[in-house]
């Protein structure tokens, strides 16, 4: 049993399905007593540069522990599934739990784009299909929270 | 008689302490990669030869995941 970290792009055509990825990526590592230590979904990113003429892609990453077989059977599905645009897997000395430093940022900056700029926000929540609705609907609480503040001030 | 002043490099991580430079730390990357996208020379930085190597690494795992560009012309 070895720790891995996967990342992998999945074309934004086909993010309603990466729960569904992830669930069965999950029940091959599971199947033989292998760990997700940590998962995160950063959602629809905006790619550096296209790939095969995509501009965004959904990234997905899980740290998890498990032996070659599974590693080999994950690697396989990534390759034969034409949603999976783009994969890395990286060896890893220990389980790494902690929030990755993206997802960090990534949170930051959604917290001030909410308080900074509604119309921008609104566009995003637009472009963004259903399965993110309920992390907009947060987004929304916290322009709502922002608007109250400007007010009180 | 050019010779302007210039203030003395050091490496940022060595002095930090890091132990380990993060493909997904996107703010310590930009900051080691030209505007073209290239990776900043140890010669330039000041970067010691330990955290150059995992610098390079990471930079190029970033740029395979499409956090950062090749170059500026894409």
């Amino acid at each position: 049993m070895r720790h891995y970290e996967v990342v992998f792009l999945v074309h934004p055509d086909q993010s309603e399905q990466v729960p569904a990825m992830i669930e069965r990526y999950r029940a091959v590592i599971e199947a033989s007593e292998g760990k997700i230590h940590r998962l995160e979904d950063w959602g629809r990113r905006q790619l550096a540069y296209p790939i095969n003429k995509l501009y965004k892609a959904h990234y997905v990453m899980m740290n998890i522990e498990c032996g070659a077989d599974e590693l080999n059977e994950l690697n396989s599905l990534f390759r034969f599934n034409d949603a999976v645009i783009r994969n890395l897997v990286i060896k890893r000395d220990a389980a790494v739990t902690d929030t990755s430093l993206l997802a960090k940022s990534e949170e930051e900056e959604r917290g001030k784009r909410s308080s900074d700029s509604r119309d921008s926000d609104t566009s995003e929540t637009a472009e963004d299909s259903s399965d993110k609705s309920a992390e907009d609907d947060a987004d929304d609480s916290d322009e709502t929270e922002a608007k109250a503040e400007e007010a009180s001030a | 008689m050019s010779r302007y002043f210039r203030r003395k490099r050091y490496c940022k991580f060595t002095a930090e302490g890091v132990s380990e430079i993060d493909y997904k730390d996107l703010a310590t990357l930009k900051a080691y990669v030209t505007e073209s996208g290239k990776i900043v020379p140890s010669r330039i930085s000041g970067t010691k030869a330990k955290y150059q190597r995992q610098l390079s690494t990471a930079i190029k795992r970033a740029r395979y995941l499409a956090l950062i560009p090749y170059c500026d012309s894409h």
